[in-house]
C-alpha cells in the first residue's frame, strides 16, 4: 500500500517524531532521496525533534556511566559507510601500475629480495628473533620463487610506493614499500586484505626502517578479487581500519 | 587530563542535563569517537547521556528498562560513531534519533508481543509531564513556550507521537480524528515548533 502522492510531503514531521510504520519509513525515505526540499523540511523538523529530548533530559543513574564506558572498551566500531574504505580509496587513486614483464618481476623480485637481507641483517639481534626471521624469511622466499609469482605497484598517497609480490596458488602476497615517510610515534602502517564482499581483515602491521623502505610483510589467504590496502593506524594497529587507505592494490589472478 | 578526571566524577557535578564542562562541539567529539578515541567519548556521554537517559525514560517510564535501553544507545553511538554524517544534521539530533528510535522499537516490540504487559504500554502524556522537568534550563524554558504556541490539538498530537512513542494510526485512533489530520497537525504543529525555537537548517 503506496502512500498517496500528495501525502507524501505531510510525512516529513511523523518521521522526524518516528510515528512513521516501517512500510512508510522506508518509503518515504527512498522519496527524500529525490526531494530535496522535503529532505531540508526533514532535516529542521528533526533538529526540532532533538530540542523536545533535550527538554527531558534527567541524570541517569550514576552506575550507568561506568557500565557503558566499559562496555565500549569491549565492543567493536563500524568502519565507515559504503563498500569501506579501501574501496573508496581505491577508486580515488584509480587503478595502480601492474606490470607482468618478467623484467619488472625479476627486477621486484631483487629489490624484495635485497630488502629481505638487508633488514635480517640490521635488525635481528636474538636467535629467537633470527628463528622468526627465518621462517618469515622463508615464507617470503617461497612466494617469491612461486612459478606464478606476479609483482604489482602502486603509489602510496603520502609517499612512497608499495610493491607485492602475490601467488595466487600459495594464496600469499608479500608487501614492503620504498620511499614511505617515517610516522609519528603513536601511528603506524597497517597493511589489510580486504575481500570482494567489503570485509577487512588485518595482515600486519609495515614497520618502516629509516631507509623508508619497510620490513617485507606476508599475507595469507590472498584470493583473487581481494584488495591489499595500506592505512595510517593509532600505534599497536587496529582490528578493523579506521582511516581511508593511503594505497590499494587488486589481487588479480 | 587528571583536572578533567576529578570534575568529571566529582558528586558536585550540577543536576542532569548536560554536563558543565561540556563546551566541546559534539560533532567534533563524535569525528574523534569514530576514530576510537575513548576520551572523546566519555565527553559525550557527558554532555548527552542526560537527554538520552531523560529521553528513553519519558518514552518507556519504567526505570530499569530505560536503563538498559540507554545504555544500548550509549553504546550504539560509539559503535556507530563513523556513520554520523554532519551533512545531514547535527551530533545532538543524531544521538537523539537513536534514542527515540530504540525507545519507540521497545515500545512497539513489547506492544506486538503475545504477552503484553500493561505496564509497558505508554500512558497519554499530559502537559505537565513536560513541564515537570522544567527548572532552569533554556532549553526546557524555550520548548515549554514554544509548545505553548501551538493549537492544543497540534501540542498534543506532537507529544502523543514524540513523548509516549506513538505511530499515526495510534495517535488518530486515541485522539478519534482521520490519519490525514494527524498527519497535518503534526507536521504543521512541528514546523511552528521548528520556527519558534529558531531552529536553522
Amino acid at each position: 500500500m503506496s502512500v498517496q502522492r500528495h501525502e507524501v510531503h505531510l510525512l516529513t514531521g511523523g518521521y522526524a517524531l518516528d510515528a512513521l510504520t516501517d512500510d512508510e519509513r522506508a518509503g518515504f525515505e527512498r522519496h527524500l532521496a529525490r526531494c530535496p526540499s522535503c529532505a531540508e523540511e526533514a532535516r529542521g523538523l528533526g533538529e526540532t525533534a532533538a530540542r523536545l529530548a533535550l527538554a527531558t533530559a534527567v541524570a541517569p543513574p550514576p552506575e550507568l556511566r561506568a557500565r557503558v564506558l566499559s562496555a565500549a572498551l569491549r565492543t567493536r566500531q563500524l568502519p565507515p559507510p559504503g563498500r569501506g574504505p579501501l574501496a573508496r580509496a581505491g577508486e580515488r587513486a584509480g587503478r595502480p601500475r601492474r606490470s607482468l614483464k618478467r623484467a619488472g618481476l625479476t627486477a621486484g623480485i631483487l629489490t624484495l629480495a635485497a630488502a629481505v637481507a638487508a633488514l635480517l641483517f640490521t635488525q635481528v639481534s636474538t636467535s629467537r628473533e633470527l628463528q622468526q626471521a627465518q621462517a618469515r624469511n622463508s615464507a617470503i622466499a617461497a612466494v617469491l620463487a612461486a612459478p606464478d609469482a606476479r609483482i604489482a605497484s602502486a603509489p602510496v598517497a603520502v609517499g612512497g610506493t608499495v610493491t607485492a609480490v602475490m601467488s595466487l596458488r600459495a594464496r600469499e602476497a608479500v608487501v614492503t614499500t620504498a620511499d614511505v615517510p617515517s610516522l609519528p610515534q603513536a601511528r603506524v602502517y597497517q597493511l589489510w586484505v580486504m575481500t570482494a564482499a567489503g570485509a577487512a581483515r588485518s595482515a600486519g602491521l609495515l614497520e618502516v626502517a629509516s631507509s623508508g623502505s619497510t620490513v617485507p610483510l606476508l599475507a595469507a589467504g590472498v584470493l583473487p578479487g581481494d584488495r591489499l590496502g595500506i592505512t595510517v593506524e593509532p600505534a599497536g594497529g587496529t582490528a578493523q581500519p579506521t582511516t581511508a587507505p593511503v594505497a590499494v592494490m587488486p589481487v588479480t589472478a | 587530563m587528571t583536572d578533567m578526571k576529578t570534575s568529571m566524577t566529582s558528586p558536585e557535578q550540577p543536576g542532569p542535563g548536560r554536563a558543565e564542562g561540556g563546551g566541546q562541539d559534539p560533532a567534533d567529539l563524535l569525528a574523534l569517537v569514530a576514530r576510537g578515541d575513548h576520551a572523546a567519548f566519555e565527553a559525550v556521554y557527558d554532555q548527552l547521556a542526560g537527554p538520552v537517559y531523560g529521553l528513553v525514560r519519558k518514552v518507556l517510564r519504567d526505570p530499569a528498562q530505560s536503563e538498559e535501553v540507554a545504555q544500548e544507545v550509549l553504546l550504539e553511538v560509539w559503535r556507530t560513531a563513523s556513520r554520523f554524517d554532519p551533512a545531514r544534521g547535527s551530533a545532538t539530533a543524531w544521538v537523539m534519533t537513536i534514542a527515540h528510535r530504540r525507545a519507540v522499537d521497545r515500545v512497539r516490540a513489547e506492544n506486538s508481543a503475545a504477552t503484553r504487559e500493561q505496564k509497558l504500554t505508554p500512558g497519554p502524556v499530559t502537559g505537565d509531564d513536560v513541564h515537570e522537568l522544567v527548572e532552569t534550563a533554556l532549553d526546557r524554558q524555550r520548548v515549554r513556550r514554544c509548545l505553548g504556541s501551538l493549537t492544543p490539538t497540534q501540542a498534543e498530537s506532537v507529544k502523543l507521537a514524540y513523548y509516549a512513542g506513538y505511530t499515526y494510526p495510534q495517535v488518530a485512533g486515541l485522539l478519534g480524528v482521520p490519519l490525514g489530520t494527524v498527519k497535518t497537525r503534526i507536521r504543521d504543529g512541528l514546523i511552528r515548533l521548528r520556527d519558534c525555537m529558531g531552529v536553522t537548517g
